[in-house]
């Protein structure tokens, strides 16, 4: 395709896509007041959006409190998870013995191993920060572990020809094929390491936008509460977004598709 | 003169579901500088073994070695140029980058590496195409860019098996003249495997014939014709008659192979 038709193709997806927006929140707005819906259901978005920018400093602050954690959660989580995929990759023994716990902890809903961190971490940012990472860290190794494994057998003999050890091997085949399974991860892990942070203020903390989230249900003030929820959305959607554009330019061949 | 690679009494033996399969009779082979050897056999026969045991990958049978300039080796990694019957191009890196890993692996500086390459890309016909991505190439090309990463791995013995497999037969009679002449240049010392016999005489300065798995060596023909070989070679009556020589050989084999052959694959 020409630049030229790309840039159109892209004008009609975007034209596109904020109409799909209008329609949806126009709709909401139509439904609620035709209907008459009470505010304690669901608030008409001009309702929340008044509200949005009444309290826009707060929710901004709180936002930037929670994704902070939920990042760095996030960031320990994608560095350890790559850390100890490599090395559960390189020992088969050790593969064998814990790889099945990683597997069987999807199955476990470990956030309710929650509450103990905060009693072993605090009501600050360090035990969001955690509860952020253990969401992340095991889908995204278990994803980097089944990455380093795919690649092919013939291509790994090939370098071996050439002299390859187990470093030259990681770096110049097994990471590169990782790249895909680990950005497909990445990109789900956006959404867990965000649950974390937020789920995580529930058990304890006076921040944040999952505080904020808990104390407009204490309060039944529902127009809160959908401010929250807005807030959440828009974090997910630029968490995922940002992660998107980083994959994009790191994976510029044609790789297998993952998901 | 010593042979430069000596393959001496390298046989294989696999263990299948607790039964031995022998899939390689003893070996001996040498093949001099600068000889280009050319080797076919039925299907089957244990020639692709027989390549991953000279390439360093697989160990022959206890009692079997390799030898280089006439010393044992302990291991040929990392001392063969091996060409795998796929191209196996990494997709991540361009042509040019794809060309140099061999290098790359050597520890030859990657600017030194490019500017080797950038020398002799002109001459694979792959110029304008050094910074292509191997999705943006046709099959050939594929097949030259690996052929030129075999070329320039620094070593002057080459292990090409089935290079020309997948082509089609216009491309592959383009290759293997190129080939031909490519080889002219650069003299190095060249192990070639194929299906193809006309491909096998046109190329080589021997051809081996092997037999039916377990696979040895059934016949050695000297190729005595003259190079630079033209194409118009193949309808001149010695390559004819070597070539029905050859295909001789290799349909007893192949018949014999077929009456009493054993129901195990031969592992990759």
């Amino acid at each position: 395709m020409t630049p030229a038709g790309r840039r159109r193709r892209a004008l009609v997806d975007a034209i596109v896509q904020v109409a799909a927006l209008g329609g949806l929140v126009g709709g909401w707005e139509l439904i609620v007041r035709l209907l008459g819906v009470p505010r304690s259901i669901v608030p008409a978005p001009s309702v929340i959006g008044a509200e949005l920018v009444q309290i826009h400093g707060l929710l901004a602050a709180w936002s930037a409190y929670t994704m902070t954690t939920a990042l760095e959660g996030y960031a320990l989580a994608v560095a350890g998870g790559i850390v100890l995929a490599i090395v559960l990759e390189s020992s088969p023994a050790l593969e064998r013995g814990l790889f099945p716990f990683f597997v069987a902890s999807q199955a476990v809903p470990i956030i309710a191993f929650s509450a103990v961190v905060i009693l072993w971490l605090g009501n600050g940012p360090l035990s969001k920060v955690a509860i952020a990472f253990y969401l992340s860290f095991f889908p995204i190794t278990i994803s980097v572990v089944k990455g380093l494994q795919s690649c092919d057998p013939a291509a790994v003999a090939l370098l071996r020809t050439f002299g390859a050890g187990r470093a030259q091997l990681l770096w110049k085949l097994r990471m590169p094929v990782m790249l895909p399974f680990l950005f497909v991860a990445m990109r789900i892990a956006t959404s867990t390491a965000l649950i974390g942070a937020i789920v995580g203020e529930w058990f304890g903390d006076n921040r944040g936008i999952g505080t904020f989230i808990l104390q407009a249900l204490y309060a039944e003030d529902t127009v809160r509460l959908w401010c929250g929820i807005v807030c959440c959305a828009a974090m997910g959607v630029v968490f995922y977004g940002a992660v998107t554009l980083v994959e994009r330019r790191l994976l510029w061949w044609p790789a297998p598709a993952l998901d | 003169m010593a042979d430069k690679l000596t393959l001496r009494h390298i046989a294989k033996t696999f263990e299948v579901e607790g039964r031995r399969v022998p899939v390689l009779q003893p070996v001996f082979l040498g093949v001099a500088e600068g000889e280009f050897v050319t080797i076919v056999g039925p299907s089957g026969c244990g020639k692709s073994t027989l390549f991953n045991i000279v390439a360093g990958l697989l160990p022959p049978d206890p009692g079997g070695g390799l030898l280089v300039d006439g010393r044992p080796m302990a291991t040929t990694l990392g001392r063969v140029a091996y060409m795998p019957q796929r191209d196996l191009l990494f997709p991540w890196r361009t042509v040019l980058d794809n060309a140099v890993i061999g290098l790359e692996i050597q520890g030859v500086p990657r600017r030194e590496a490019r500017r080797r390459a950038l020398d002799v890309i002109g001459q694979f016909g792959l110029a304008e195409f050094a910074e292509y991505y191997p999705f943006a190439l046709s099959g050939g090309m594929k097949q030259r860019v690996a052929l030129l990463r075999t070329f320039l791995f620094d070593s002057d013995i080459m292990l090409l098996d089935e290079p020309f497999g997948a082509l089609d037969a216009l491309t592959r009679s383009i290759l293997q003249e190129w080939l031909a002449g490519v080889c002219g240049t650069y003299r190095r010392t060249i192990l070639f495997i194929t299906h193809d016999v006309e491909e096998a005489i046109f190329l080589g300065d021997r051809v081996v014939v092997m037999t039916a798995r377990p696979g040895a060596v059934k016949l050695e023909v000297p190729v005595g014709l003259e190079r630079p070989r033209s194409p118009a070679l193949v309808t001149s009556e010695s390559f004819v008659a070597l070539k029905k020589q050859i295909l001789d050989a290799i349909r007893d084999e192949s018949l014999r192979s077929f009456a009493t052959q054993a129901r195990v694959e031969e592992p990759e």
